[in-house]
């Protein structure tokens, strides 16, 4: 076996390249070369043109850095006037001397000086421009000759090209005459009309990520309308699905995570809205450029609506450290990698652009600025992380409006209690000392001691029924009980402890247990869970005449401050013979209480007179009572949509991306990247923050922005068809390279705009109607020899179900899906927090987990159970693109998890249903429901004789196991 | 024959001349973990990284400072406050613990590591260690992927990626945690990140197996058996109908592997095939619980590698917990109680891993590395008599294949706060990793949101001054 796993999507369905890495090379030549002469020839004379073939190379390697007033050395290389009349070290090119033009000297040899970072140009591209320069270096080049600096081809307006003439029967829309174009340049041919049955199960996945029931599939084989593919497709693009299908799509590129990532990973138990807003809109078909509006600037275009608002969720989908650290440095480093979150997301998400590379310099291939970078910081400058409150506004003001009654209420008790305070201060400071001498020490964390007249005990016990710090736990390193006729022996040592409760770290359950307390050290220790009363009760090895107890909370005083862990504070000890009849040898009766502010109270209450005391307790009960009532309020529902506030100070350029290291003021602005493309705009460095994100919403949601268009357009293609235009789907910069079909792309981006309104849906039926969605995927030899990756889809491409999609066709075909939409998500796995979350998988699946895959609650950097080996991306950064894998993992998990196993016995149980339970049906069902088809005559022989030997629940398990379930054709 | 190097150079030729091409989805990166061999002669064939989270006390273990022993109770130097995590520091604090010279190099150790102090002739030590943030998750993050963000692969992922597998029935790169739990971040320390899921480490120890390993219990093994037959035939028939698509059978390969690994994992986990000599030299059956299932893992990873395993991620001790220092080497408030924990759980299972690794002959083509997030202060943190993080100063070691043991590289100031000479970082760690594995970690790349990523980021020079 070559390889334990194959395929991405680009490699999946190569036909040669599991031979022989020669073969694969070769297919790789045989698909690249004639198309590098498409993209390079056309108009091409038999000499190198300077527009056609150098001023693309110079562009993706050189223009970066050396273009514009700014250029290197002053050498501008986007123009054949720059190249003549060169830089700082004279001219770069010579016409006709190849030799002696320094441009050939820099970017040649072994060992190239140019460009300083990235790829060095090949000697392909070396002998182009070699070529060119001896043929006297002609400028041809379209467009404004002045430096022209042509901007890369995403950067660019709409080039859009009339719609193909159909030339063919095979073409059903203009999509597929741009697609066949690009085909016979190949000499390739579009496959075959798929039959209904493939076609609806593929189309269903497609635009709601789940099968058809075997009904729909039945009445839709057998509808003879010739229009009943389009009512499917409009049937299927109206189901609320349809939002749960595409809405995961996006959360991918969203970096949507619902817990804070970093060490500490909490759960973000309010970042739901935000999803549900993103299916919504989905489902809505409201405009792209909406949508951009409302995830940029939501509360500000709709500040009373709550389903607009909850767009902003994406500001703030990314990871957050929550970490606190006590030094500046830190802090500002913190700060600004959760803004350079914000600027990756937004730049990649609706841009396709990789501004975070201009981080710390300007980007090294795109015309990104360092200064581009800052002012987009600038715009997020006042978004936080965090829950807002996102509620009927008429419940919030509701509540504003009790809790600043009871507010009023607590603070007239407090201001009456100051002022009895004040008027009793005289009596108060000239007894102080004689009533603080009445009392024992207070209880310290560091040791405290109870000692009684001996006494015998078998079982002695401790009852904490106050805490310091009124906390509602106890913490304790040791508990000592020595005996009375040998005052050092520590006769606990041998004993055993039980106690109320112990805090339990899943992990490692011994780390806070009872037995810390008799260990005769201090540096574990017992915590007891968060209840109150508290109780320890140690049993010793045997009846001990015993006669003082000591414990202590941090003898090692590592907790520092004055109080350290909580300590008991009220309790009482006592002692029994028999673990039945006790009696009590020691309270804390008498003890000075351990705050200053109940010391304060004790020397009050020894100076009042019965008036003043009966006030005091009155003024306190009405107190207790305000703020009891307040913690009572129902507060508005907050949510995960991001904090605004306006920024202390104006944004600077960081130099070298070092936050401590502040360069020239920047002010909120566009990035000059799209300056051809779209009206630039810049605020005052204090603009309000809202108007910042209103502003940069605004600029890439207009009209305008080609980009913007290109970029979702790609993105969705590429759910239709495996495969996107562009290969990287979040980067249209230089590195990203060129689309596969550039006119079409553009012309249906063109169209989104123009015709759709930025409306999706249109745009889905137009690729979904196209002949080419349509066609078989039947493997074709000569084509694949062709065009092996099958770039020009002369098939449908096959695909593996996606990882969300596998786990919901499970358990729609096991009849189990759960299809409530919306509201908190799921949890595949058991969440504990010590300090740090830590996540647990499920060993058991309950049906509350029979949910959407959309709807699971993914924390950051945990791989779901399924979901997880299937390829689901891990959260912390974006996803444009999700890579398919095949591994034994995924076997081990389909095969044995309690998931399937539970899901393939309700399977069995639905086919025995709809067999009527007569086991001469139960083949037949099982391939309706799982395969939508019937079986053949040798697969119901088959089935049917591993069925009587072990029965319906192992063939339902085999069958939710097997390709034709996992894949689409 | 071609080299894999000249396959990936002329692929990456290929991309330079195509880009810019009308060209969809063709990046020709290695996706497959089939074994290949590196750029160059390699020293080691794999790697057994050893990781205390928590931040362990260079100035407590490995880097003996006579001075700060010397100066333990005066006032520190200003600019030590500097770097604070969790508040203000106070006076210099000398290690609670002496230290010794060991070996014939002399390497002065903490006596709270006796066994590994007597290995001290196999390790060299990067004492100039610096990291670029003083809080654990995003530290640890960094030392196991070289970025301090989530996200990016781990070093044991990109040498799946690099070099594949040498072993087809056990996953090429395991992470073992501890049995207190997973390290800070947890899984980010050994995810794949945007490298394809296949490079993930596998996750298990132990004392947890493999997820979903094993058949499930209410099945019989014969009716496991039949069922897979079954499933062989549905898809056998299945890929017949559709010749051209690689990946259906793929797939079954996929499930013929998994069967595989249902027999070889248990067999490689089961350690009563261990003679008791070799149990009690990792201390394996210490009364110490957690001393022994820390051997226990060691154990697994010696076990683990000489089946060809690639990279073995093994950590001793976990994630921050609810008080400091208890379950991990974060001693921010009672580092005496801490480490007198944590050290004797460490050391003779560590110790007991390399001689046996060096008696079976492992360590000869087998990279050992030992490494934290970063250092601590040699302050004691304000009210207390613990430390509080440092990210200036923090040492890591080498030992095994191609390394010049009983050597020290670079060195922090006389009192441990920052190191000065020879500074060393996490890509530099990193570098020096892969070129003893042969890789030039300037080549080992992968495309992702506008950069080809490496390991090393854009930074990382190899310590040849560690090398044999």
């Amino acid at each position: 076996m070559r390889s334990l796993a194959l395929g991405s999507p680009q490699t999946q369905y190569r036909s040669a390249v599991a031979v022989t890495d020669r073969n694969a090379l070769r297919s790789i030549a045989r698909a690249f070369l004639p198309i590098l002469a498409l993209a390079i020839a056309p108009a091409r004379a038999d000499k190198a043109s300077f527009g056609e073939d150098i001023l693309p190379i110079l562009e993706r390697k050189c223009v970066v850095c050396h273009h514009g007033d700014g250029a290197q050395n002053g050498l501008r290389l986007g123009s054949t006037a720059g190249l003549i009349a060169g830089g700082k070290s004279g001219p770069a090119v010579i016409p006709r001397d190849p030799e002696s033009s320094l441009l050939l000297a820099k970017v040649g040899g072994q060992k190239p000086e140019m460009p300083p970072a990235g790829q060095p140009l090949t000697s392909a591209e070396i002998a182009l421009i070699r070529d060119w320069i001896s043929s006297g270096a002609p400028d041809d080049a379209n467009g404004p000759a002045e430096d022209s600096e042509r901007t890369w081809w995403s950067l660019r307006p709409f080039r859009v090209e009339d719609e193909p003439a159909p030339a063919s029967l095979w073409e059903r829309n203009a999509i597929d005459g741009f697609l066949l174009r690009a085909m016979e340049s190949q000499g390739l041919e579009p496959s075959d009309p798929s039959d209904r049955k493939t076609l609806i199960r593929r189309l269903s996945f497609g635009l709601t990520g789940l099968p058809p029931e075997a009904a729909e599939v039945e009445s839709f084989v057998n509808d003879p309308d010739p229009e009943a593919y389009a009512r499917l497709v409009d049937r299927l693009l109206a189901s609320p699905t349809y939002g749960e299908r595409w809405g995961r799509h996006w959360l991918d590129v969203a970096r949507f995570g619902e817990s804070n990532g970093y060490e500490q990973n909490h759960l973000r138990d309010n970042a739901w809205p935000y999803r549900d807003w993103v299916i919504r809109s989905f489902n809505e078909d409201k405009p792209f450029n909406r949508m951009i509006l409302e995830q940029l600037a939501g509360d500000q275009l709709a500040p009373d609506d709550l389903d607009t608002q909850a767009g902003t969720g994406f500001l703030v989908a990314g990871p957050h450290d929550t970490v606190g650290i006590k030094n500046p440095a830190g802090e500002a480093q913190k700060r600004a990698n959760h803004l350079d979150d914000m600027i990756m997301g937004t730049a990649s998400a609706f841009l396709g652009l990789t501004v975070h590379c201009a981080r710390c310099h300007d980007h090294k291939f795109d015309p990104i600025s360092n200064e581009d970078y800052y002012r987009m910081q600038a715009v997020f400058a006042g978004v936080s992380h965090g829950d807002r409150t996102w509620d009927d506004p008429a419940r919030v003001a509701d509540f504003a409006a009790a809790s600043e009654r009871l507010n009023n209420q607590i603070n007239d008790a407090s201001a009456g209690l100051e002022a009895l305070r004040k008027a009793v201060a005289g009596r108060v400071d000239a007894s102080r000392e004689t009533i603080l001498r009445r009392y024992r020490p207070r209880v310290d964390q560091s040791g405290t001691e109870e000692t009684f007249d001996p006494v015998a005990a078998k079982f002695v016990r401790m009852r904490v029924d106050r805490a310091t710090g009124n906390r509602n736990r106890v913490d304790l390193d040791e508990f000592a009980i020595f005996a009375a006729n040998d005052s050092d022996r520590n006769v606990a040592l041998d004993g055993k402890a039980t106690v109320s409760g112990t805090r339990v770290d899943s992990a490692s359950p011994d780390t806070y247990a009872p037995a810390n307390l008799i260990d005769g050290k201090h540096d574990r220790r017992w915590i007891s869970t968060n209840a109150m009363p508290a109780w320890i009760q140690i049993e010793l090895a045997q009846t001990e005449r015993i006669d003082r107890i000591e414990w202590s909370s941090d003898r090692l005083g590592g907790f520092g401050g004055r109080f350290g862990p909580p300590q008991p504070e009220e309790y009482e000890i006592s002692v029994s013979l028999d673990g039945d009849l006790w009696s009590t040898v020691a309270s804390s009766e008498g003890r000075l209480p351990f705050s200053e502010a109940d010391q304060e109270r004790l020397l009050l209450h020894a100076v009042f007179d019965s008036g003043e005391r009966l006030r005091w307790d009155r003024l306190e009960a009405a107190q207790r009572e305000a703020k009891r009532a307040l913690a009572r309020l129902p507060k508005p529902q907050q949510a995960f949509l991001g904090r605004f506030q306006q920024p202390e100070e104006p944004s600077f350029l960081m130099v070298r991306g070092d936050p401590m290291n502040k360069g020239p003021e920047v002010a909120p602005g566009s990035l000059s990247t799209l300056s051809g493309l779209l009206a630039e705009f810049e605020l005052d460095p204090d603009a309000p923050e809202a108007e910042r994100r209103l502003a940069l919403a605004k600029w890439i949601a207009s009209d305008d922005n080609a980009l913007a268009a290109r970029v979702i357009v790609n993105r969705v293609w590429m759910h239709h068809f495996g495969q996107p235009f562009l290969r990287n789907p979040s980067d249209f910069g230089v590195n990203g390279g060129m689309p596969s079909h550039p006119e079409l792309l553009d012309w249906l981006a063109h169209r989104l705009i123009h015709t759709h309104d930025w409306r999706l849906k249109p745009l889905h039926r137009e690729i979904v109607l196209s002949a080419a969605y349509r066609q078989s995927s039947t493997f074709r030899k000569d084509a694949a020899q062709v065009d092996s990756d099958g770039v020009f889809l002369w098939r449908y491409p096959p695909r593996r179900l996606g990882a969300e999609e596998l786990r919901d066709a499970i358990l729609q075909t096991s009849g189990n899906l759960d299809r409530h939409m919306g509201g908190p998500g799921f949890r595949l796995y058991r969440y504990t927090v010590d300090n740090v979350a830590t996540y647990y998988p499920l060993g058991e699946f309950s049906p509350d987990t029979y949910r959407r895959g959309i709807y699971h609650q993914h924390a950051r950097s945990v791989k779901p159970e399924l979901l997880g080996e299937f390829d689901c991306p891990e959260t912390s950064l974006p996803a444009p693109k999700r890579i398919t894998t095949t591994s034994p993992l995924q076997a081990l998990t389909l095969f044995n998890s309690a998931f399937v196993v539970d899901q393939a016995s309700s399977f069995a149980a639905v086919v025995e249903i709809e067999s009527s339970h007569d086991e001469a049906g139960f083949v037949e069902a099982a391939w309706r429901r799982a395969y939508l088809r019937e079986p053949s005559a040798a697969e119901r022989r088959s089935a049917t004789e591993f069925l009587a030997q072990h029965g319906l629940e192992a063939l339902s398990r085999a069958i939710l196991n097997s390709n034709e379930f996992l894949y689409v054709f | 024959m071609e080299s894999a190097r000249s396959r990936r150079d002329l692929l990456g030729g290929f991309v330079t001349v195509l880009q810019g091409v009308a060209l969809a989805s063709m990046l020709p990166q290695r996706h497959s973990l089939a074994a290949q061999p590196p750029h160059f002669a390699p020293k080691a064939k794999r790697v057994l990284q050893i990781f205390c989270p928590g931040a362990a006390s260079h100035i407590d273990l490995w880097d003996y400072k006579p001075e700060l022993q010397r100066r333990s109770g005066q006032q520190a130097p200003a600019e030590l406050d500097a770097v604070t995590f969790q508040g203000s520091n106070g006076a210099l604090m000398g290690s609670p613990w002496g230290f010794k010279a060991r070996g014939q190099s002399g390497k002065m150790i903490s006596e709270l590591l006796p066994e590994l102090g007597g290995l001290a002739d196999e390790i060299a030590f990067v004492h100039s260690m610096q990291s670029k943030t003083n809080t654990h998750g995003p530290a640890c993050v960094l030392l196991n992927t070289g970025f301090v963000l989530e996200g990016f692969p781990s070093a044991g992922s990109w040498l799946s990626y690099a070099l594949g597998s040498e072993n087809n029935n056990l996953p090429t790169y395991v992470a073992i945690p501890d049995i207190r739990g997973i390290p800070p971040a947890g899984p980010a320390n050994w995810g794949a990140g945007f490298l394809p899921a296949e490079h993930q480490a596998i996750v298990f120890n132990a004392q947890e197996p493999i997820r979903n390993l094993q058949r499930p219990a209410s099945i019989s093994p014969e009716r496991d058996a039949a069922t897979r037959d079954f499933l062989g035939d549905l898809n056998r028939n299945h890929a017949a109908a559709h010749p051209g698509d690689e990946e259906l059978r793929a797939r079954i390969a996929a499930y013929e592997l998994a069967a595989r690994m249902q027999l070889s994992a248990p067999e490689v986990t089961d350690l009563s095939k261990e003679t008791q000599a070799t149990r009690d030299l990792y201390g394996a059956n210490d009364p110490n619980p957690l001393k022994a299932a820390y051997a226990r893992n060691c154990l697994l990873a010696r076990r683990l590698l000489e089946r060809g395993v690639r990279f073995v991620n093994l950590f001793c001790a976990s994630r921050a917990s609810g008080v400091d220092g208890l379950l991990n080497w974060d001693a921010h408030k009672t580092l005496k109680a801490d480490y007198e924990r944590h050290c004797p759980i460490l050391d003779q299972p560590t110790a007991g891993l390399l001689k046996d690794m060096r008696a079976k002959g492992l360590l000869e083509d087998t990279l050992v590395v030992w490494a934290t997030e970063f250092g601590r202060m040699p302050t004691h943190q304000e009210g207390t008599v613990g430390r509080d993080h440092n990210p200036n100063a923090f040492t890591t070691w080498f030992a095994g294949a191609g390394i010049r043991g009983g050597t020290s590289y670079g060195a922090t100031d006389e009192l441990g706060g920052r190191s000065v000479q020879d500074i060393a970082t996490v890509h530099d760690f990193h570098a020096t990793m892969l070129h003893l594995l042969g890789l030039d970690h300037e080549r080992v790349t992968w495309y992702h949101n506008g950069i080809n990523r490496r390991l090393t980021d854009v930074h990382g020079h190899v310590i040849g001054e560690i090398l044999a």
